[in-house]
């Protein structure tokens, strides 16, 4: 019996004993081929997924070495199953290659005739084939890269794409680094993904995603095509590129709902991408415009399905994905891992913050005791209202202008779902309101005041959850949320997470009704950041109002 | 001497001793005398089993001695096979299908049914003597046919036999084939065997295929295996601990229903497969009990074997396995039916051979993995199928995966626990060798807390009330939530009791959402009270209600009063009611509603368990009771001898019908078939009455005497439980 810092479980989770004095070892040696799936403050729990085996072939693993690192690292024997498991699972990677050819175009060749038989024989990938050129090789229709990349990893056989890519038109971009520099992390995220070609590269929020795709610029030294969730993000994504690399102005253009600018490097919004005009995508043809020789994809589990479809049919241009989490709430993961890539960079968001790169954040929950009066409501409800009726109750309102007083001084964002709720709270505070229809311009000003710290609290809807650099927020205040959405809850967290100039210690309250299903969402909501390790605490609403906190 | 009973009278204990252990049923029950014994080692079932126990080398040397006309001598045998065929046959000799006699070598009759008519695919010997030498010499054509029957089977069909091909026609011609009817020829065993060159077979199985597979590091063997025993062993706990909260229902039929073998297995994290297997496993082990409503429950054994050392709980569950003729790995099956656990359909009659005969091999062949295509190999040589054969891979297949389950094997090869149990040593390096106990368990503040171990006994109850499991192994992951936390008050834990426990218990500080979850869910918990009673008594006038509650004459209603104007009463309603106005009161009744029972209970069964029986093998006895076996034959053999000569001299003075024991009947006509000579029997009719007969025995089958009849001269029948008596004449 060894005493490893590793206990492998018979369900494929992995169990990191991170007060072990090998655990470091241990992680960067699990790492590759094991997700995580949660990492608390004694336990790291990883799980082994085929996606995740894939991804460790797809960097050069082999079924050896992962069956090694387990036995090395483990406390207790290894399920002797598991290991049959890992090694079957990884052995399906890479028995079919997508390849170039000089007179197919595109080739499917495989190792084991068997397997190419079973695939060619299914349904759905059928239709996407060619010639057979011999037992060993077929043709692919050159438009379905990603078609049968998706129906292969369906299948159980994913494919290894050594097609290539295209370089695209160059442009020269460098890096420029005058009053900051590039962080060893970010560094090896932008190479990682490099050597790879293409994939995803996984960074907590505030860990300066836009900087490792920057640096990605810098590799491919080609015309790039950002595709980001919003506008303010698109602009923020200008302002970093105008500050860290060799861009200027006019090289930099802007594809969104206000302006069509399309240039050397072009940022464009999801929306106006999806945007369906007479029933057709009118503005898709945006990919094919120019020679694009490189395509990031921000905030990647977000991507809608238009564009994983339009993804598909430019497999031959190398692609990036930015996301701080690969959770996707429509479980869309396997489509990421077969259009845009496997994941080439993850680190844990704790050791980035304990790397100082990002801020530390306590979150704190405080549940509000709601009236009988509230209650009755609650409880006589129709079902489709009910969150909505213990989300925006009277007492909440109460709470959260407690915290906002008990926070004075602080920069200070208060965010909710409901309008009608952000209206009352931005009146009865006195804080301007920013939601969906307020202008951009008006974003802006507000915004660059609160950053200034003319203004110190802004009450904001949903719109603010991602892509928005506010570095000085320290105090973030939710009021209610979406349901129970994990990836929100992330994102909202990281907006505060911006390193402080002074340490100082981030704040992310949740105000919850008690008994309610608002608690309900809240756990779900929150698990996820526990599992990231933040601690959390719950306190009673009447805590804050006597200030016990 | 020539019967095979002559034979057995003549060897000596220790060979006695060999046949006994290599065929325990013989004395399986002890039979009276030597002719009994004879009957029961000469007749069908007997022998069969003894011919499963042959290898594939063993059963060709013993089908080329079918192919012999007996007496044989060992030279001719060896002649048809090789030279290794003498030790084969002492082993043949050893276990009573050949036997010398004083002319040569003879095989049992009977024997020869079971071999089948044409041994080693040879067909009859040919009636006239054949020039054997002419058939280097025949044309194309008849060698062309010779080819499609030289390795058997010996029979052919022809268009018409009257108009057969050139070929045919000259092997018929020569009596190189032989005409069984219109369409069918047959070759004759002489022209095979000169064909095949003098040999019985084409390929001589002497020695074993050699078994090929993975070697594997003996210590991560043993490492595997007593990861497999801790596991098993927790399935086991945790299956009658599931069972003990909720017992499930047995089919009408037998056994355990798919669906509640789904909710285990969900239950258990496992396949399906195998957690049929650990729900037999807990069967055979007596550890569960089906009560008379059909219930499948633990039973009071379950709390014993909680009570003992690991090695001892493994050891039960382990031997258990061992000798059961029920096969787990049918489960599921769609058979005729589909085929439950703990039902009736599992019972095969050669599981525990195969099981034996798997692990043996296993044994022989320490640290090795081997790989299926292979053992399967070794395993149709060692017991080369001809009973059951369809599923003896199957079986061994299952046979590998449960031992593997079990911690018999380890990474597929045989561990030093599993040489240990199977030679029936101590066990007690199991209790040191697993991994030590954890008292102490890790809370994080996403409220699940870790047992990096196998945790104690008693905690791990403890937790198992507080929290969830989420993942299993080495080690538990447990999660806390609302409904745990509210489980644990129902059992009648208070908030405090559970905090204290697990601040005691946990290595690390308690977190505090954990904490507030705790407290929370206390304050909440038995806001509202629910609980059993059988009637009640409400009344507007609360002092009325005072009035009953002190009444003594109602006091052996013991009347509970749960708010000023109810009062309830565990006692039936009209009970009740009769009891009021009895003293003097005037209740009126209202309609009555049905109530529900609440609260989980831990079940035991009522019934003593009935673990399945073991059928099909017959265990090999002790040398002492195969000794006091001998001598009881022995002691029989000396009085039969004696009623036998008695009675013949009664006989004889009466000059009546023949009479004998239906054990000495069969030994004399088996004798009287080999020495081809005219019996006396005593034959009973339809009606009943008896008559003389006197007949020239020809062959035993299927329970009938098969003999030329001297007073009508044709063959016949003879029933032999009708057959009264048999004397020579």
């Amino acid at each position: 019996m060894t005493d490893g810092p590793l206990i492998v479980q018979s369900d494929k989770t992995l169990l990191l004993d991170i007060d072990h004095p090998l655990s470091t070892e241990c992680r960067r040696a699990i790492a590759p081929f094991a997700e995580l799936e949660r990492s608390p403050e004694h336990i790291h729990t990883y799980r082994l997924t085929p996606l995740g085996l894939w991804n460790a072939r797809a960097a050069g693993h082999d079924a050896e070495q992962v069956i090694d690192t387990l036995i090395e690292y483990s406390r207790y024997a290894v399920p002797h199953s598991i290991l049959i498991d890992v090694a079957e699972t990884m052995s399906r990677y890479g028995r079919l290659r997508l390849e170039a050819d000089p007179v197919y175009g595109l080739i499917l060749v495989t190792t084991d005739t068997a397997v190419l038989e079973e695939v060619i024989r299914a349904r759905k990938i059928a239709p996407l084939l060619g010639a057979r050129i011999d037992a060993e090789t077929i043709a692919v229709l050159p438009s379905q890269r990603g078609a049968i990349k998706q129906s292969l990893l369906r299948l159980g056989w994913p494919a290894e794409d050594f097609a290539g890519y295209v370089d695209g038109q160059a442009h020269p971009i460098d890096l420029v680094q005058k009053d900051w520099t590039i962080r060893p992390y970010q560094e090896l995220a932008a190479e990682g993904f490099w050597h790879g070609g293409s994939g995803v590269v996984v960074l907590p929020c505030g860990a300066g995603k836009t900087i490792v795709g920057a640096a990605a610029m810098a590799h491919a030294k080609a015309t790039t095509l950002i595709l980001v969730t919003n506008t303010i993000a698109a602009r923020q994504w200008r302002e970093e590129l105008l500050h860290r690399t060799t861009l200027n102005e006019d090289e930099i253009g802007e594809y969104s709902g206000a302006k069509k600018e399309i240039r050397p490097v072009t940022i464009a919004t999801y929306q106006v991408m999806t945007k369906k005009k007479n029933g057709v995508y009118a503005h898709l043809d945006l990919f094919d415009t120019h020679d694009w020789g490189l395509i990031i994809y921000d905030e990647v589990h977000l991507l809608p399905a238009p564009i994983f479809r339009f993804t598909a049919d430019i497999q031959s241009r190398r692609r990036l994905g930015l996301t701080a989490t690969l959770v996707r709430e429509d479980g869309m993961e396997g489509e990421v891992f077969s259009l845009i890539g496997p994941k080439r960079y993850d680190v844990p968001w704790k050791e980035i913050e304990s790397q100082g790169y990002i801020a530390p954040a306590e979150c704190i929950e405080v549940r509000v005791n709601l009236t009988d009066e509230e209650r009755l409501l609650y409880a006589t409800a129709e079902p489709e209202n009910r969150y909505r009726t213990c989300a925006t109750t009277r007492t909440k309102r109460i709470v959260a202008e407690a915290l906002v007083k008990k926070h004075a001084g602080e920069q200070i964002l208060v965010i909710g779902q409901y309008i009608d709720q952000l209206d009352e709270l931005s009146e009865t505070l006195g804080v301007p309101l920013i939601k969906g229809d307020t202008p951009i311009k008006e974003r802006e000003i507000l915004f660059n005041k609160f950053r200034s710290g003319e203004i110190t609290c802004l009450v904001v809807s949903k719109v603010a959850n991602f892509s928005i650099d506010l570095p000085d927020a320290t105090i973030a205040i939710q009021v209610s949320g979406a349901f129970g959405s994990r990836q929100e809850e992330a994102q909202r967290l990281g907006r505060i997470l911006r390193p402080k100039s002074d340490g100082r210690t981030a704040k992310f309250y949740s105000v919850i009704s008690r008994d309610t299903i608002d608690q309900d969402f809240a756990q779900n909501r929150q698990r996820f950041l526990a599992e990231q390790g933040y601690s959390y605490k719950i306190i009673d609403a009447d805590d804050v109002f006597q200030g016990k906190i | 001497m020539r019967s095979f009973s002559d034979y057995l009278r003549s060897i000596d204990d220790a060979s006695f001793l060999e046949l006994f252990t290599a065929r325990p049923d013989l004395i399986t029950p002890v039979p009276p005398d030597i002719s009994s014994l004879s009957v029961r080692a000469c007749s069908a079932p007997s022998l069969a089993r003894a011919i499963d126990s042959l290898n594939q080398w063993q059963f060709q040397v013993l089908e080329a001695a079918g192919t012999l006309n007996e007496p044989f001598s060992v030279k001719s045998l060896v002649a048809l096979t090789h030279k290794a065929a003498t030790s084969a046959l002492e082993h043949l000799i050893a276990i009573g299908l050949v036997y010398p006699s004083n002319d040569g070598m003879r095989l049992p009759s009977q024997l020869r049914d079971l071999i089948g008519n044409e041994p080693a695919g040879l067909g009859p010997s040919s009636m006239v003597k054949l020039k054997l030498a002419d058939l280097d010499n025949a044309p194309a054509d008849a060698k062309k046919v010779l080819e499609r029957l030289i390795w058997g089977p010996p029979r052919g069909s022809v268009g018409d036999i009257k108009n057969p091909g050139p070929g045919v026609a000259w092997l018929l011609e020569r009596k190189f084939l032989v005409p069984l009817d219109q369409r069918t020829v047959i070759l004759p065993r002489e022209v095979g065997l000169y064909l095949r060159g003098g040999k019985t077979h084409k390929e001589m199985f002497i020695a074993a295929p050699t078994l090929s597979g993975v070697k594997r590091d003996e210590r991560q063997v043993n490492r595997a295996a007593i990861a497999n025993i801790s596991t098993v062993l927790r399935w086991v706990e945790e299956l009658l601990n599931f069972w003990a909260e909720e017992p499930a229902d047995a089919l009408r039929a037998g056994g355990l229903g798919v669906r509640d073998l789904k909710i285990i297995a969900t239950h258990l994290g496992l396949e399906e497969s195998c957690t049929a297997f650990i729900v037999e496993l807990a069967y055979l082990a007596s550890l569960i009990s089906i009560d008379p409503t059909n219930r499948i429950m633990p039973s009071n054994k379950f709390d014993i074997w909680l009570m003992q050392t690991p090695s001892d709980r493994w050891q039960a569950i382990a031997s258990a396995w061992l000798i059961t003729s029920r096969v787990s790995g049918l489960v599921g099956r769609a058979e005729a039916k589909n085929v439950a656990a703990l039902g009736p359909e599992l019972d095969r009659v050669n599981a525990t051979r195969v099981r034996a005969l798997t692990l043996s091999i296993l044994t022989e062949n320490e640290s090795l993995s081997p790989d299926s295509k292979s053992f399967n190999e070794l395993l149709a040589w060692r017991a080369p199928v001809r009973r059951n054969s369809s599923s003896q891979e199957e079986l061994a297949t299952w046979t590998l995966r449960e031992a593997e389950w079990l911690g018999i094997t380890g990474q597929g090869a045989i561990s030093k626990y599993g040489v240990r149990f199977l030679n029936g040593d101590e066990l007690d390096l199991i209790n040191s060798d697993l991994p030590k106990t954890v008292d102490h368990i890790l809370i994080q503040s996403d409220n699940t807390a870790i047992a990096p171990g196998p945790l104690e006994h008693e905690i791990s109850q403890q937790l198992a009330i507080m929290a969830e499991i989420e993942s299993r192994g080495g080690a538990t992951v447990y999660r806390f939530s609302e409904a745990t936390i509210r489980r644990a008050l129902d059992h009648g834990k208070t908030g405090d009791e559970i905090r204290s426990f697990l601040k005691k218990t946990s290595k690390t500080p308690m977190p505090q959402p954990l904490e507030y979850l705790i407290t929370d869910v206390a304050k909440k918990h038995g806001k509202l009270r629910v609980g059993n009673t059988s009637s009640f008594i409400r009344c507007e006038d609360t002092s009325l209600i005072s009035q009953i509650m002190l009444d003594k004459k109602l006091d052996i209603l013991s009347l509970r009063r749960i708010a000023p104007e109810v009062v309830v009463c565990d006692h039936d309603a009209t009970e009740l009611v009769r009891l009021l106005r009895e003293s003097g009161y005037l209740p009126a009744v209202e309609s009555a509603n049905g109530l529900m029972l609440m609260g989980a209970r831990a079940n035991r069964a009522l019934t003593k368990p009935r673990p399945p029986r073991v059928i099909g093998e017959i265990e090999i006895p002790s040398e002492d009771s195969l000794n006091s076996a001998i001598r009881a034959i022995r002691t029989g053999e000396k009085s039969t001898n004696k009623q036998t000569r008695l009675r013949q001299v009664a006989n004889e003075a009466l000059g009546a019908l023949p009479r004998s024991t239906a054990n000495e009947t069969m030994d004399l006509v088996n004798r009287f078939i080999i020495e081809e000579k005219s019996l006396s029997i005593g034959y009973a009719d339809n009606n009943g009455s008896v008559t003389h007969r006197i007949i020239d025995p020809i062959r035993v089958s299927a329970g009938s005497l098969i003999a030329r009849d001297h007073a009508t001269g044709e063959v016949q029948s003879f029933r032999i439980p009708r057959i009264t008596g048999v004397a020579p004449i």
